[in-house]
């Protein structure tokens, strides 16, 4: 137990003061700070309204109307709101190509902010009738800013349509206002979880993806971290006081700890920054609301202890196989050659639940939640998206930690042999000979 | 003969076809220096590692101190150093020989306490927190041996120590074992430069091709071969007129010609003086004739021959 320890506190000592794992650890959150701030900067940058001009060449009142449509919009929610264009309309009836050619040398020109004009609506009553509405400008290459004015467009083009037919403009403006927007609760199990659907969705995919990512980077520093003490040739050396067991346990173990303190910092600094919005917000002068926030949904106890469950089962598991690969290669080509095939039941796993997520109860999902390669990633995700009977939860578990057994005899056999194996990779012939008499 | 540390009864191991080492049957007694001699590709290293149960030998036993447990069992009172050494490159010295004074089952503080005792032995206190990385090769090798010795283990067991070592280093190290044999525990090395046994060790066992071709102690060894030999330096042009008379069958049965020097052994019935005769009246100048022990190279050669100095070569591929 002793040596064990000894083991694990090596691996963990050297890979924690190692200059990759500090350079990373330190960049995740200032990448996240970086993500929070960025759309700050974007839109405090194009804060400016955009100083649009309505070519109304249309009879009746769909020029005014867009006029008015333009200027009630605004940029954010709430008191600070600003609005998101400064119109000018320009009654155009008969001349509208006349007026166009005038202002087009004025639009999107770069340093004379102040006769600057960033676009051109051009109202007509062939755009009522077809529903084609043309507009020049500079920012047509931004989707954003082009569905906004579909939008505001859409609206007053309705309205339009209904008052030229001799519909009351009033009932218009009532039935046009408001867009339909479903507000959804997730409820689990007869009861209200409180999570929206989105959340729900979201805390899926982000499980499935931090499950994903952390299986394969810290799976192939297992793996890597084999080889370099083969390729050290301190194998010998150690395996001549340490059992092959106590070799593999401790490793694994080792980068595993590790990867929990970098996942722990990750999170911990993700919700120090979220709790912090506000304040960040300030630095920028932005309104506490204007910061991105970090997605975090609640998650229930149940949801934590099954996800933490099938992770370390999961990690162990495929960090043995990882280790195994390591122990059978000579170089760090040869060893990806070789993992190829158990990054292939990771990434089958996490690809998997694309379809999962429509269709968390179905077949496959049944299936892969009894496959130990796919369940620690897709059992998770099923029960975050749905309710599982206890008894599928454990099945899938008890036959994940049964794999786990199975993997850990395979790959210490490997293991065992192919620290001390230098030269030529083995065939596969050759491997099962190793397993059956390792 | 004390009580045999350890003890190697008919001990076979098979590699993929090729037997590595054929009922090997050895006892190293308790105390002294022990040397396992033998040419590349003899087997040496696949015993070592069998006698740590690196790898489990495929028949025949291997029994060490008491024979309770196994090789690994008894990873706190052995010291080994194998053929395959490394270090970990990005760990401090201090570090790194505290993690192996871990696995050998010492208190972290101790084994600093004892690295430190060591480092400054050897003359490497300077590097105590420098990384391995940045150490030349031959205190690497150092290191390598501090590491092996830090527990003070009962039996000490290294194999080809002093490979690649500059004279100066080598002596530093050799001084160590003899050091470690004075005060009564037990020193097994593997080596092919016979020599080097010649001068250090106690007893000794010759393996070639996997088979035991002698062993015993260096003296009895020696004895048992007579004194036979004469060595004989010739001055100028001296060798090439002693040609003649050395080819003389019923005078010299063995020649291990250099050129200036020249070992032989007498054949049977004949005398010394006959050749020392022989060799003056036709004339060879001679600047030493010494009826000699025979050295330990020269029995080996007598003992397997010439071409069992080199492994087989389908044998070597495989290993």
């Amino acid at each position: 137990m002793h040596k064990l320890w000894a083991v694990i506190r090596r691996e963990f000592q050297t890979r924690v003061q190692s200059k990759a794992f500090v350079i990373s650890t330190i960049l995740g959150p200032i990448l996240m700070g970086f993500l929070m701030v960025m759309p700050i900067l974007m839109s405090s940058r194009d804060s400016e309204a955009k100083r649009v001009v309505v070519i109304d060449g249309a009879g009746g009142n769909f020029g005014q109307a867009l006029e008015r449509g333009l200027s009630e919009s605004r940029r954010g929610n709430g008191a600070e709101a600003k609005p998101r264009y400064e119109v000018i309309r320009i009654p155009a009836q008969g001349r509208v190509q006349a007026v166009q050619d005038s202002l087009v040398p004025l639009t999107g020109l770069a340093r004379d902010t102040v006769h600057r004009l960033d676009g051109l609506l051009i109202a007509t009553d062939s755009g009522v009738e077809t529903g084609v509405v043309k507009y020049l400008g500079d920012n047509v290459g931004s989707p954003s800013d082009m569905t906004t004015l579909e939008n505001i467009t859409q609206g007053v083009l309705l309205t339009e349509r209904l008052q030229r037919r001799g519909v009351d403009p009033v009932l218009v403006r009532e039935a046009a206002s408001g867009r339909v927007q479903l507000e959804t609760s997730k409820v689990s199990e007869g009861r209200l979880t409180g999570e929206s659907g989105a959340s729900s969705f979201l805390l899926a995919y982000a499980m499935a993806f931090i499950l994903y990512l952390a299986l394969l980077i810290y799976g192939i520093q297992v793996m890597s971290s084999v080889l370099e003490e083969k390729s050290n040739r301190i194998m010998e050396v150690l395996a001549s006081s340490l059992t092959p067991f106590q070799l593999m346990a401790g490793k694994v173990v080792g980068v595993g700890a590790v990867g929990l303190l970098q996942l722990g910092i990750w999170v911990g600094s993700a919700m120090l920054l979220t709790s912090n919005a506000a304040a960040i917000a300030g630095l920028f002068h932005m309104p506490p609301g204007s910061v991105t926030q970090m997605p975090l949904p609640s998650i229930s106890p149940a949801l934590l202890i099954v996800f933490l469950a099938f992770f370390t089962v999961g990690f162990f598991l495929f960090a043995g196989l990882y280790a195994a690969v390591g122990a059978m290669c000579n170089t760090m080509q040869e060893a990806q050659q070789a993992s190829t095939a158990v990054t292939v039941l990771v990434a089958t796993a996490f690809f998997s639940i694309f379809s999962l997520l429509n269709d968390p109860n179905g077949s496959l999902a049944r299936v892969f939640s009894l496959i130990p390669f796919f369940a620690p990633i897709v059992m998770p995700v099923r029960f975050s998206l749905t309710s599982i009977p206890l008894y599928e939860v454990a099945l899938s578990f008890a036959i994940t930690v049964l794999g786990l057994f199975g993997v850990a005899w395979i790959a210490g056999r490997i293991y065992r042999v192919g620290i001390l194996m230098y030269g030529k990779k083995p065939s596969l012939k050759e491997l099962f000979h190793w397993i059956r008499t390792g | 003969m004390s009580e045999p540390i350890l003890k190697l009864e008919r001990v076979t191991k098979r590699f993929s076809g090729h037997v590595a080492v054929r009922e090997l049957s050895l006892e190293v007694p308790s105390g002294g220096i022990f040397g396992l001699l033998g040419p590349n590709g003899a087997g040496k290293t696949t015993t070592l590692r069998m006698i740590m149960n690196i790898i489990v030998p495929d028949e025949g036993k291997v029994i060490l101190f008491d024979g309770r447990k196994t090789g690994r069992g008894y990873s706190e009172q052995i010291g080994f150093l194998p053929e395959e050494r490394g270090l970990y490159k990005k760990m401090k010295v201090v570090d790194h020989l505290a993690f192996l004074g871990e696995t050998k089952g010492m208190k972290r503080k101790v084994a600093i306490q004892k690295a430190k005792q060591w480092l400054e032995r050897l003359g490497l206190h300077d590097w105590t927190s420098k990384k391995v990385e940045d150490l030349s090769k031959g205190m690497q090798q150092k290191v390598q041996f501090i590491g092996t010795l830090l527990h003070d283990p009962q039996l000490v067991i290294l194999d080809e120590p002093f490979s690649g070592l500059d004279p100066v280093n080598s002596q530093v190290m050799k001084d160590v074992v003899v050091e470690i044999a004075r005060s009564g525990r037990t020193v097994m090395f593997s080596t092919h430069i016979m020599e080097q046994a010649e001068k250090m060790c106690d007893r000794i066992a010759i393996i070639a091709r996997g088979e035991k071709v002698l062993d015993g102690s260096l003296t009895e060894i020696k004895r048992g071969y007579g004194k036979r030999n004469v060595a004989l330096g010739f001055s100028n042009g001296g060798g090439r007129a002693a040609a003649a008379i050395l080819q003389d069958r019923t005078l010299v049965s063995k020649v291990d010609d250099s050129g200036s020097t020249a070992e032989v052994e007498l054949a049977p019935g004949a005398e010394a003086g006959r050749l020392l005769k022989a060799l003056v009246d036709a004339g060879v100048g001679l600047v030493r004739f010494e009826v000699v022990e025979p050295s330990l190279e020269s029995i080996f050669i007598a003992k397997v021959g010439a071409a069992a100095a080199t492994p087989i070569a389908s044998e070597a591929h495989h290993a």
